[in-house]
């Protein structure tokens, strides 16, 4: 119960740390990395919550991003929707798209289902360019507006400044993040694990697979979508790359390097990582090749992840000579 | 007479060519520890996969207490209270054993997902039970030092007693084990059997399947004998042992009338 205590002052602690940064320093590029860590934090959690708990390898998180930065941006620049209402409904959206995807391919197998999300996400990038009437094709969608929120209590709140954009994705992910451990942490997330662990054992005992494997889906495409929305007006921008490659890469490394599973291991990753490739900026030439080089010794100091690492460690404890329960 | 608990009429399944099961039926009175046995690939495991529903059968019915259980998915077919182990030992390695009963107890208990989020007192309930019958069982089967360590640390045998006791999480009206002392040292085997003959007096029906003939024929009234797909002879050990098709079945027809009558 105590270490329960003390993990919750840690975590508030450290969120009103984050909190803080802005006032501290008015550093752009710092915020910028705050930025980045915000929103690659809440894809790397919706993929761990597929990947790492359901056991379902998904490339697919990379087009619930965009299919929510393009919804959004719609919504807003030609339906006059609020930046709140067009971000939700870029979620909503590409919860629904999630549906359909898991619905279709896991009636079939994992295996299907990875490889259905996997052209999903190409996919993507085909419709953005080619269906010019709706997304503009490759020219994207420039120049969207600085959003103001209505915040309860009637005040109106203008993103004009990085800081703005700074709160604003911590706060989503402070958020995200807490629906994730609410749901990891519950049986739920015991039952994901399990159909991770032995599929058959899990049915044999009563469990339904694909209702599990939906609302991870379902609810890591909300988060995706909806931070996708919120992201693209700090990038003032729209177009066909926000499906690039690059996302999904960084999301899998931040899983597989954190320990999939783990949340704790994916979040600290998120944070290293997010920095990591500008940490190393010192350097321009080798900066690429130092980050090979640490993604390397990762992998084979913590094959597992760090996540992975500590479960071993806690095991090792029952292998122990001579010591039974605690 | 009172209607069985179980009852299996006409079970078929074939691949391509080969019948693997070939119209099966019998039923199974409540309280009953029945025994199914025959040579390698006569069909008993692949009579567990379809009853349980992990194969579709080609042909046949087969319900539980009056329940229509054909064509049921795997996990409808165990919240019907009918549970099964399987031949190659299965457990969640990284969850506690602990876990791995609760886990077996929380889609039948009625907890939605809204509540088991909202971790409301329906759902602390709920896991008290659970909990504590987890630890009954795992008292029964012996494992209760370890029910906060990750499955992964057992042993064979242990592994074994661990997925009984998942099995009976549920409270099942029936439960299959699928060779439960297959490749498990006589010590442990002698374990097993006193679990079985706890569990049936606790009020469980059991159906048995094994290769090791002496531990079905030493634990049941009533024992099924599959050859090729079809039931060959159903009874007590007795008639069984002497039975000239059950001979002829695992020794050859030579060597059945080789040996006489004799036991085996």
């Amino acid at each position: 119960m105590r270490a329960g205590w003390l993990r919750a002052l840690l975590v508030v602690l450290g969120v009103a740390a984050l909190f803080a940064i802005p006032k501290v320093t008015g550093n752009e590029y710092v915020l910028a990395l705050g930025v980045s860590f915000a929103t690659f934090s809440v894809l790397s959690g919706g993929l761990n919550l597929v990947y790492g708990y359901t056991g379902l390898l998904s490339f697919a998180q990379v087009g619930f991003f965009g299919i929510g930065g393009y919804t959004a941006a719609l919504l807003v620049t030609e339906q006059g929707w609020s930046l709140w209402a067009g971000a939700a409904a870029g979620g909503v959206l590409a919860a629904l798209v999630g549906l359909v995807i898991g619905y279709s391919s896991l009636r079939l197998s994992r295996h299907a289902f990875a490889i259905v999300s996997l052209s999903f996400a190409l996919l993507c990038v085909i419709v953005a360019l080619e269906w010019v009437s709706l997304t503009r094709g490759a020219m994207g969608i420039p120049g969207l507006p600085i959003p103001t929120l209505s915040l309860p209590g009637g005040l109106r709140w203008r993103l004009g400044r990085p800081a703005d954009f700074y709160y604003l994705l911590l706060g989503f992910a402070v958020v995200a993040h807490a629906v994730i451990y609410l749901v990891v942490t519950s049986r739920l997330g015991r039952a994901m694990r399990a159909i991770k662990l032995n599929e058959p054992l899990a049915q044999s005992q009563g469990v339904n697979p694909l209702s599990y494997k939906l609302l991870a889906i379902a609810l890591s495409a909300l988060l995706a979508g909806t931070v996708g929305g919120l992201f693209v007006f700090y990038l003032t921008i729209v177009d066909p790359s926000i499906f690039d490659f690059y996302y999904t890469e960084t999301m899998l490394i931040m899983v597989i390097i954190g320990g999939p599973g783990s949340f704790w291991g994916v979040l600290g990753s998120s944070a290293v990582l997010a920095a990591l490739p500008d940490l190393l900026r010192f350097t321009t030439d080798l900066r690429m090749v130092l980050y090979g080089a640490v993604l390397i010794a990762a992998m084979l100091l913590f094959p597992g992840g760090v996540g992975g690492w500590l479960q071993r460690r806690r095991r090792a404890r029952w292998r122990r000579p001579g010591v039974t329960a605690p | 007479m009172t209607a069985a608990l179980l009852q299996v009429r006409g079970l078929t399944k074939r691949y391509l060519g080969l019948t693997a099961v070939d119209d099966v039926s019998y039923e199974v009175e409540a309280g009953s520890v029945v025994g199914l046995i025959g040579p390698n690939g006569s069909g008993k495991s692949t009579i567990v996969d379809c009853l349980s529903g992990f194969q579709p059968a080609d042909g046949g019915r087969w319900s539980l207490d009056g329940h229509e259980l054909t064509g049921l998915s795997p996990h409808r077919i165990a919240r019907a209270a009918m549970t099964r182990t399987f031949q190659t030992v299965r457990a969640y390695d990284e969850l506690t054993l602990l876990d791995n009963l609760c886990v077996a107890a929380q889609e039948s208990d009625g907890v939605g997902w809204l509540q088991a989020l909202g971790r409301g007192s329906r759902l602390r309930g709920a896991e008290r039970a659970a909990e504590a019958r987890g630890r009954d069982l795992l008292a029964t089967v012996g494992l209760a030092d370890y029910a906060g360590a990750p499955a992964g640390i057992l042993s064979y045998g242990q592994r074994k007693l661990l997925a009984i006791a998942a099995s009976m999480m549920a409270r099942p009206r029936l439960v299959v084990l699928d060779e439960p002392v297959a490749g498990v040292n006589p010590t442990m085997i002698r374990r097993i059997e006193q679990v079985i003959h706890q569990l049936n007096a606790e009020g469980v029906t059991l159906i048995i399947v094994e290769h090791n003939v002496d531990f079905i024929m030493a634990l049941c009234r009533r024992v099924i004998v599959l050859d090729a797909g079809r039931k060959i002879a159903d009874g007590p050990p007795a008639l069984i042992r002497s039975d000239p098709r059950v001979l002829a079945a695992y020794l050859g027809q030579r060597g059945a009338a080789e040996l006489g009558h004799g036991r085996r």
